[in-house]
């Protein structure tokens, strides 16, 4: 009876490794942002960190330059997730509940669209904001990303409509409601978990988004935190306590909302997919 | 319309609809997608046809209005031209090795993470992390992780007796592409584990437990009973991660920019410096066209091979 013991004793050697390598960057980021320069640039690094150097995460936000970007990239991640959930909802209620003339034509253009990458859009879409005048502005940055966002967000919402019982709004429909009512107070609630996990995609879509915001933001008071945390690549003026203090600030509310709602995220992303 | 086609609608039938109501016709359906469909025609479909007319021009992104029609110019001179044939041939090789680490570490995660034990909830949950990190953040930490001087990663490997000389990985024509990939893997390989998790835990596990009854090995039973029921999830994964192997642009553009010397230039890569270092918005989008098509090629490909898959299992 030892093999088993053997058996448990690799496989929780074999977690912890993973989690292990799952974690230590971002830890690392920490600790980064947390050590002294002496301890930085000493022979032997610091591992863990050294909390009395918590400060460093206020003086980076009070700083300014920060504070801005993140609240730059707060307002382009909330107009896209209200945008792309606006337009989403409406589209994968058709897909799901009608059948219509160029509905698989719709399905193919939201499954084609998303495997164009965006650096081969920046060219078309630059002179589009030209012309009307949406370059350089938040606004223009929420309609890019929401459109890149829109076909994972309405597919994963048709999935959600799919998986509905029809009869409680056919009863509805019975009873006279129009539509859109039916829509907007009978089904809507009823798929929130799948609303929750379409709006993080889209909000995090956004906060990360990097080549619109660098190629279409010129002011930089205007710039997001991606544009504004890629800068410090290759510049040599700002100590990378800093640097890894304001990444840690833009990394970690990603990770803590893509927790809370991961079950349903990789339930969507995988059934927007499978119907490919 | 006829009677039959009614019986084919979902939703309630004629009789309950609201006549005079643009909002209860045929016209629901346009009436809930067109806001929508306007949008990615104007962002989406518009800019991809510009882009494609693009790639048949000359034409300087310092005067962009102004383009003259080359035919198949574009395309004939970067197939002849060698720099571009490493580019394709880099991308391939980040592509498949990707695919490939990303698809079976994450089968490797889900088999370990797959039997029961106090705390795989939270497991689960710490290894989602690298997923959820930005791509920008992810990029800046392994950049100063692989820092020449002061980064933990060299650090470590001349603790080890692995140093690479000099420490410069991300400067070295050998070793950037191999730092770029494990980056990418480290971040994709949660994904692939979580999905491939899900996908073990709906395999009927009377199945399994029957094969081992019939003295069937561990590797025989993974063989016959839990791959046949993966499978099509391993393949679905494969297709994602090619497809967003071939649109993977910051992470490339921010810790090598392609270089040194062209390494880790993948097409997405060459597109971006054609347009923006070299101003030629021309042959950028005839590059841009070859990585649609090759992503088109490998989508059709697939749902070949999917297809011939329920042939042979139906």
């Amino acid at each position: 009876m030892r093999l088993p013991h053997i058996g448990l004793t690799l496989r929780i050697v074999g977690v912890l490794v993973v989690l292990g390598v799952a974690v230590f960057p971002l830890y690392w980021m920490f600790v980064t942002a947390l050590s002294g320069d002496s301890e930085l640039f000493a022979a032997k690094a610091r591992l863990v960190p050294d909390l009395s150097q918590f400060g460093v995460f206020i003086d980076a936000l009070a700083e300014g330059k920060a504070a801005t970007w993140l609240r730059n990239s707060l307002v382009i991640a909330a107009g896209t997730t209200v945008l792309s959930i606006g337009l989403g909802i409406p589209l994968g209620y058709a897909l799901s509940r009608f059948s219509f003339r160029g509905k698989v034509l719709m399905t193919v253009v939201l499954l084609f669209t998303q495997m164009l990458p965006e650096a081969l859009m920046v060219v078309p879409l630059f002179a589009l904001f030209r012309r009307f005048d949406l370059l350089d502005s938040l606004g223009g940055l929420i309609l890019v990303n929401s459109a890149f966002v829109l076909p994972i967000v309405a597919l994963i919402l048709k999935g959600a409509f799919d998986g509905l019982p029809r009869e409680i709004e056919e009863s509805a429909r019975v009873d006279g409601a129009r539509p859109l009512t039916v829509l907007t107070r009978i089904n809507v609630p009823l798929i929130a978990p799948s609303l929750a996990a379409s709006a993080v995609i889209a909000f995090f879509h956004a906060w990360n988004e990097y080549v619109f915001a660098v190629t279409f933001i010129f002011t930089p008071g205007m710039q997001p935190a991606s544009v504004g945390i890629a800068g410090f690549i290759g510049e040599l003026g700002t100590p990378i306590q800093t640097v890894m203090a304001v990444s840690f600030l833009f990394t970690a509310p990603a990770v803590v909302f893509y927790l809370f709602v991961q079950k349903y995220v990789v339930a969507g992303m995988t059934a927007g997919a499978v119907k490919g | 319309m006829t009677a039959l086609e009614q019986q084919q609608l979902p939703g309630p039938r004629t009789g309950t609809r609201r006549r005079g109501s643009p909002l209860g016709s045929k016209w629901t359906p346009y009436f809930f997608l067109a806001p929508a469909a306007l949008f990615i025609l104007v962002f989406q479909v518009v800019p991809l046809a510009q882009e494609v007319f693009l790639s048949f021009t000359r034409t300087s992104l310092l005067n962009p209005t102004h383009s003259t029609w080359v035919g198949l110019d574009n395309y004939t001179r970067i197939f002849g031209d060698a720099e571009f044939r490493r580019t394709l041939l880099i991308t391939l090789i980040y592509v498949v090795v990707c695919v490939v680490a990303a698809v079976g570490t994450g089968l490797a995660v889900a088999l370990l993470l797959n039997k029961g034990f106090r705390g795989r909830g939270v497991a689960r949950a710490l290894v989602t992390i690298p997923w959820a990190a930005p791509g920008i953040a992810v990029a800046l930490i392994a950049i100063w992780m692989l820092n020449p001087d002061y980064g933990i990663v060299n650090r470590f490997l001349d603790t080890v007796g692995l140093g690479v000389p000099g420490g410069a990985i991300l400067d070295s024509p050998r070793y950037a592409l191999p730092a770029i990939l494990v980056t990418t893997i480290w971040q994709l390989f949660p994904f692939t584990s979580v999905v491939l998790l899900s996908a073990l835990q709906a395999v009927p596990s009377h199945l399994t437990e029957a094969a081992m009854m019939d003295g069937a090995g561990r590797w025989s039973t993974f063989r016959a009973v839990t791959w046949q029921s993966i499978k099509p999830t391993v393949g679905l994964l494969a297709l994602l991660m090619t497809i967003w192997s071939l649109r993977r642009f910051e992470l490339i553009w921010l810790m090598t920019k392609g270089g040194p010397v062209g390494a880790t230039e993948t097409l997405v890569i060459d597109l971006y410096s054609q347009a923006f270092d070299s101003k030629q918005l021309g042959s950028a989008a005839a590059v841009g066209m070859v990585g649609v098509v090759v992503s088109l090629i490998v989508i059709a490909g697939s749902r070949f091979v999917a297809r011939a898959a329920e042939r042979e299992a139906g």
